[in-house]
């Protein structure tokens, strides 16, 4: 396993689905039903205003397992997915 | 389609978030047609939730999250329990015996043979598995249980131990054998995989459920209405925990909310291997709802009247009649010197009134309010009406009301109408100190099965939001208690505008442009405003009902002890029940305690009830201003308007109390009525017929009372319609109706156009700011029999005043009232001082001798014990038979209660300075000799005797009066900075009175009360009262004054203020302020300023 923390570019479907990501210079496909929960942000130690209808991307981020491959080898990634006000960025987490 | 069965609300403390009107709008938005309400350890916000429920047309469904433990204590779950519905009530009455039951109340084992509930101890809330199967088993099924992920069956499927789990399973199964008693109930928070709240969970919930054969439903553990209030729910986790967040574990992410069908079916399908099965967990949440579906009438009683049975009310045949009788019994008594005139009025009235209980059903009701009323007059107990019920004749016949409503001009219709069908809500005043025996001497009268407290829930504010928003942030005490300080009547949801606006809160301001936690406080407060916060009993409310009462509300235990309904002041009238407020009134206590004193001392028996009501002594005190101490007209404000207005009849009063009203003060009704009182404008009636009505206030109109009458007359409707309009007046929707009846009626009865626009513009405006006329009444009795009281027996009521403290003052300043009307104070004597401030015959004269229970740090067994053994001879027979602490034996030496004893058997003549050496030397002894109680004296030594030391200045002695008492009675606390306020011309408070207007001047004084009223432009205006031992001096501060000084105005304790004198009637002088000083820091200054002197050390220090 590796950590990364990168951003990266995500496409998705309808439903939110990630369907493919580029990350440093390469294509990814998602191959499988890809895994999504949500976890905790501290939005105490971490935001700076948190006015009612700020959203709920303070607190949790949503995060995803997904296998994926560029072309021949197939891998797991963990993807995060923040939202808070009109920033919407895709982090790759880690990579297994 | 899709139910939630798992929804807390904001009636949830320190849990949820959601008001349940907002829950269920919401649903009903989604198109759900039912929806639940299971809150945390009660039924809290069910009731709220059953009214939004039928105004939005979706059925209401309720249960309770509850705790459940099993034999021995030990945590098993936190279940949801939910009532069947439309089952005759059967299942809501479990519900409310099984939440009974987890706060220790085993409400199945009370009834008319065993009316006595006894609670067992526990100490958190929470339910035996055995006893909560026990009652839904003896329910045949009235209840549901859900098992969730919370529960030892929870925890052992995410240990993916199957085995186990069925196991643990096995015993709920076998507990709960009646169909339909169990379901599993499944659910994903969409947690992180193996953590709780995770889908993998859901789905082995599911499996479980599906392998045991039960049946399994899905929730959404819903505590906000959506994903942005889970910012909310944290802070309200920290307050719950009493924790700073990041100290405690946090709700895993944002999903509890309140997800609509499409979000919950997908939710499902996440869930189960197939859709078919996800499906099928869908329609058993649906089936499960179906059956939990309430119907509020007849479930829950919705709306109908429940009263006491008859029987308990010793009432036989038709209640209408014995009320008619017992009405009719008093008229002679009431009105014993009536004319035969006044009489056929009297029964007239009578009659009317009768009719009207006739017609709704209430003579039972009112019988009910008059059995209490004469319990509590049995009790010894004054008892007086207040609201509109003293506009009732009835009332006053059957001695619930002590207004005779008819001498008053009052109006039976404002109180009650056909138009209306909700029970009245009659209020009782009595005696402060006796509240508590009268509601124990309820539930004995009646059985607890009929009886419980009400509760109210208090919410967050400013400054309570602000201090657990600063404890969930993890700000130190010191800095939470520093910005709180500051917040004073600010409503959390605009704090950060408040904090632009205020200047005292302007640091907050300041650091906001640098400081992140503190926006994060800011934002945080402001979402807390207005949440429910905890739940307490309500200060006065009784609920009264038949024998099925606990079989309807939720009971848990108050703080005095007695049960207490979970349901609140607004439930009661929704739910048929009937609330009766017994008020617990300190003047009550304070007068009753004065005639008392006036039987013991004076041995004169006093009927204050019965004294001459146009006593013109009385009326003479009361236009001096000095007020202190009379009921509802000694604040700042009253006093001033007292100044001003000068009354000099009883109607007076009611008009005064009911000028000084928030109403009355935005629709600017004082200066008209007072610019007509005192002729300087005529009054202005629009029209003649409206003369008779308005002439007692010169023509503006004050009252409901007024505007009945006004519609009455001129549109030909009844009293009772009239009152229905005004309270329409009130919706903007409903006025333009009300605006056109008023316009035709009053033109078919040939009215010019003139007047009648002119009357309806009066109606329009005024008539949201008029005052309850009986009330006003009801009030106005005590108002003037504490005002008599204190002319005509000063001393016997200043010490009701000092025992009972009824006032807004601290006690300090009714000392200076007592200096000022010449009542002397005694000090504390261990020999003959009390609990209470007795009244002492000295020589000719009466004085008030000081309570021994003041003395601070001292115990009430303490003072028991000094009341038992006393008389004392010398200091060491105190010591050994009463027994003090070191610290109270010393606290008594230094305030001089012991100075009347003997040193020694034959001790010299001593100083207090010597006692003081005798105690010190008593208390640093090891241990304290065993003492013998039929020996009178002591006789062992202690040594020589002190000597020679010296008695305390004044301005020590002060010093310690105030630290131990809080009472400077050797010298006003202020008298030691006279050197410094003479030279600076600080100008006494009597001397106000004869200054000119617009003079500058200086005072100086403790301060005693700070007030924001309510204001007509909706600036805010500061209030401060100062004392400086010869009364008070009243401070006005507008906006440009309080930036200047806002820091001194709320928390300075001796304060000097320069401004401007501004006359405001014959002997109302107030002070326009311009700055404001703290008088200690004056003080060190002024004293640094000049050459050292021996005692500053006292001062400045």
């Amino acid at each position: 396993m590796a950590r990364v923390d990168e951003l990266v570019t995500v496409a998705i479907d309808p439903t939110g689905i990630p369907t493919e990501f580029n990350w440093r210079g390469g294509g990814y496909r998602v191959l499988n039903r890809p895994v999504r929960w949500f976890t905790r942000r501290e939005w105490w130690s971490e935001a700076t205003r948190v006015p009612k209808g700020v959203g709920a991307g303070v607190l949790e981020v949503e995060m995803w397992l997904l296998v994926a491959s560029e072309g021949r080898e197939k891998r797991h990634f963990e993807l995060a997915h923040c939202a808070v006000g009109d920033k919407n960025q895709w982090r790759l987490h880690r990579v297994y | 389609m899709f139910t939630h069965l798992h929804a807390a609300s904001a009636y949830s403390a320190h849990y949820g978030v959601t008001r349940p009107e907002l829950m269920v709008e919401a649903a009903a938005s989604y198109g759900m047609t039912a929806l639940a309400i299971t809150d945390r350890d009660g039924l809290y916000g069910a009731i709220k939730h059953i009214g939004a429920c039928i105004s939005v047309g979706i059925a209401p469904i309720v249960g309770v999250s509850l705790e459940v433990t099993d034999d021995l204590g030990e945590r098993l779950a936190r279940v949801i329990i939910l009532a069947r519905g439309r089952d005759g009530g059967i299942g809501w009455a479990t519900l409310c015996s099984i939440v009974s039951a987890a706060h220790g109340y085993d409400v199945t084992k009370v009834d008319d043979r065993k009316p006595k509930l006894q609670r067992n101890k526990t100490d958190r809330v929470a339910i035996r598995r055995g006893d909560l199967a026990r009652i839904v088993a003896e329910s045949l099924g009235g209840c549901t249980v859900l098992l969730g992920n919370d529960s030892d069956v929870g925890q052992s499927v995410l240990a993916n131990s199957r085995d186990e789990a069925l196991a643990l399973l096995q015993p709920w199964l076998d507990l709960f054998a009646v169909p339909n008693t169990l379901a599993i109930e499944v659910t994903t928070l969409l947690t992180e995989p193996t953590t709780e709240g995770s889908t993998l969970q859901a789905g082995r919930m599911l499996q479980l459920a599906d392998f045991a054969d039960i049946p399994a439903v899905l929730t959404n553990q819903v505590r906000y209405l959506n994903p942005d209030d889970a910012v909310t729910a944290d802070v309200l986790d920290a307050a719950r925990f009493l924790e700073p967040l990041g100290f405690f574990r946090v709700q895993p992410n944002a999903q509890a909310w309140l997800k609509p069908p499409a979000a919950m079916q997908a939710l499902a399908r996440e869930i189960c291997a197939d859709d078919e099965r996800a499906r099928r967990l869908i329609r058993d949440t649906e089936m499960l709802a179906e059956r939990l579906r309430l119907d509020p009438v007849g479930d829950c009683g919705w709306g109908k009247p429940k009263t006491p049975e008859q029987h308990t009310l010793g009432i036989e045949g038709d209640p209408f009649r014995v009320l008619q009788e017992k009405a009719q019994a008093a008229v002679s008594y009431r009105y014993p010197n009536a004319s035969v005139e006044q009489l056929r009025q009297v029964n007239h009235r009578l009659n009317q009134e009768l009719i009207t209980i006739a017609q709704l059903g209430f003579a039972t009701y009112f019988l009910t309010v008059a059995d209490v009323a004469q319990m509590i007059r049995d009790m010894k107990v004054r008892i007086a009406a207040r609201g509109s019920g003293a506009g009732s004749l009835v009332n006053y016949l059957l001695g619930i009301s002590g207004v005779d409503p008819i001498e008053h001009d009052l109006l039976f219709e404002r109180f009650l109408s056909t138009e209306r069908s909700s029970l009245p809500d009659i209020d009782i005043d009595v005696e402060s100190a006796r509240r508590h025996d009268i509601y124990r001497n309820i539930f004995k009268r009646y059985g607890s099965n009929r009886v419980t407290l009400l509760s109210m829930q208090s919410t967050y504010r400013g400054r309570g939001a602000v201090r657990d928003s600063g404890l969930a942030l993890g700000l130190d005490e010191d800095e939470i208690d520093q910005l709180a300080k500051n917040v004073w009547r600010i409503s959390a949801g605009s704090f950060r505008n408040a904090v632009g606006q205020k200047p005292e809160l302007a640091a907050i301001q300041h650091a906001l442009d640098s400081d992140r936690k503190m926006n994060l406080l800011v934002d945080v407060t402001e979402r807390l405003n207005r949440l429910p916060r905890h739940i307490s009993m309500h200060p006065c409310g009784v609920i009264l009902g038949d024998s099925s009462l606990l079989r309807l509300t939720s009971i848990e235990q108050s703080g005095m002890g007695l049960p207490m309904s979970q349901f609140d002041k607004d439930d009661m009238d929704p739910l048929g029940m009937l609330k009766l407020d017994v008020l617990g009134v300190r003047m009550q206590s304070a007068m009753a305690y004065a005639v008392r004193e006036i039987g013991r001392v004076r041995k004169e028996n006093l009927d204050l009830d019965g004294i001459d009501k146009a006593d013109s002594a009385t009326f003479k005190t009361i236009r001096t201003g000095n007020t202190l101490g009379m009921f509802q007209i000694e604040s700042p404000g009253q006093r001033e308007l007292t100044g001003k207005h000068q009354p000099t009849e009883f109607n007076d009063l009611t008009i005064q109390i009911s000028l000084f009203r928030p109403g009355p003060m935005k629709g600017n009704m004082i200066a008209p009525y007072l610019d007509g009182r005192h002729g300087f404008e005529e009054p202005d009636f629009i029209h003649r017929d409206l003369e008779p009505i308005l002439r007692e206030t010169f023509g503006v109109v004050v009252f409901h009372e007024h505007v009945l009458r006004i519609l009455n007359v001129m549109t030909g409707c009844s009293l009772a319609k009239a009152d229905e309009l005004r309270r329409s007046l009130e919706d903007p929707r409903a006025k333009p109706r009300i605006e056109e009846f008023f316009r035709t009626k009053t033109a078919e009865r040939g009215y010019p156009a003139g007047v009648i626009e002119r009357v309806w513009q009066v109606l329009e405006g005024f008539s949201s700011f008029g005052f309850c006329k009986a009330h006003g009444a009801a009030f106005a009795l005590p108002t003037y029999q504490s005002a008599w009281l204190k002319t005509h027996y000063p001393v016997e009521f200043m010490a009701g005043l000092f025992t009972h403290d009824p006032g807004m003052y601290p006690r300090r300043l009714l000392l200076a009232e007592a200096r000022r009307l010449g009542v002397a104070i005694l000090p504390v004597d261990v020999n003959k001082s009390t609990d209470e401030y007795l009244v002492e015959k000295v020589g000719d004269e009466f004085a008030v001798r000081l309570a021994i229970n003041d003395i601070a740090g001292i115990s009430q067994a303490e003072v028991d014990r000094i009341l038992a053994e006393r008389p004392f001879t010398d200091i060491g027979d105190f010591y050994s038979r009463a027994k003090p602490s070191r610290r109270s034996f010393e606290h008594l030496a230094e305030i001089g209660a012991l100075d009347d004893l003997k040193l020694g058997d034959f001790g010299p003549k001593h100083t207090r300075g010597d006692v003081l050496a005798l105690v010190r030397k008593l208390n640093s002894s090891k241990k304290r000799k065993p003492s013998e109680h039929d020996q009178p004296t002591l006789d062992f030594d202690f040594g020589d005797l002190p000597t020679g030391n010296p008695e305390p200045s004044n301005a020590e002695k002060v010093e310690t009066e105030l630290r131990l008492l809080g009472l400077d009675y050797t010298e006003h606390v202020l008298e030691q900075y006279r050197p410094m306020l003479d030279e600076m011309g600080v100008v006494r408070s009597n001397e106000l009175v004869d200054m000119r207007n617009k003079t500058d001047v200086l005072v100086a004084g403790v301060r005693v009360a700070t007030q924001t009223p309510p204001m007509r432009s909706g600036k805010r205006v500061v209030f401060v009262s100062l004392d400086d031992g010869y009364g008070c001096s009243d401070a006005t501060f507008f906006d440009e004054a309080q930036r200047r000084c806002s820091h001194i105005l709320f928390n300075t304790k001796l304060v000097l203020i320069s401004g401007k004198t501004r006359r405001t009637g014959v002997r109302g002088v107030s002070i326009m302020a311009e700055n404001a000083w703290d008088l200690r820091e004056l003080w060190s200054q002024w004293i640094n300023s000049r050459q050292p002197t021996a005692d500053q050390n006292v001062l400045a220090s």
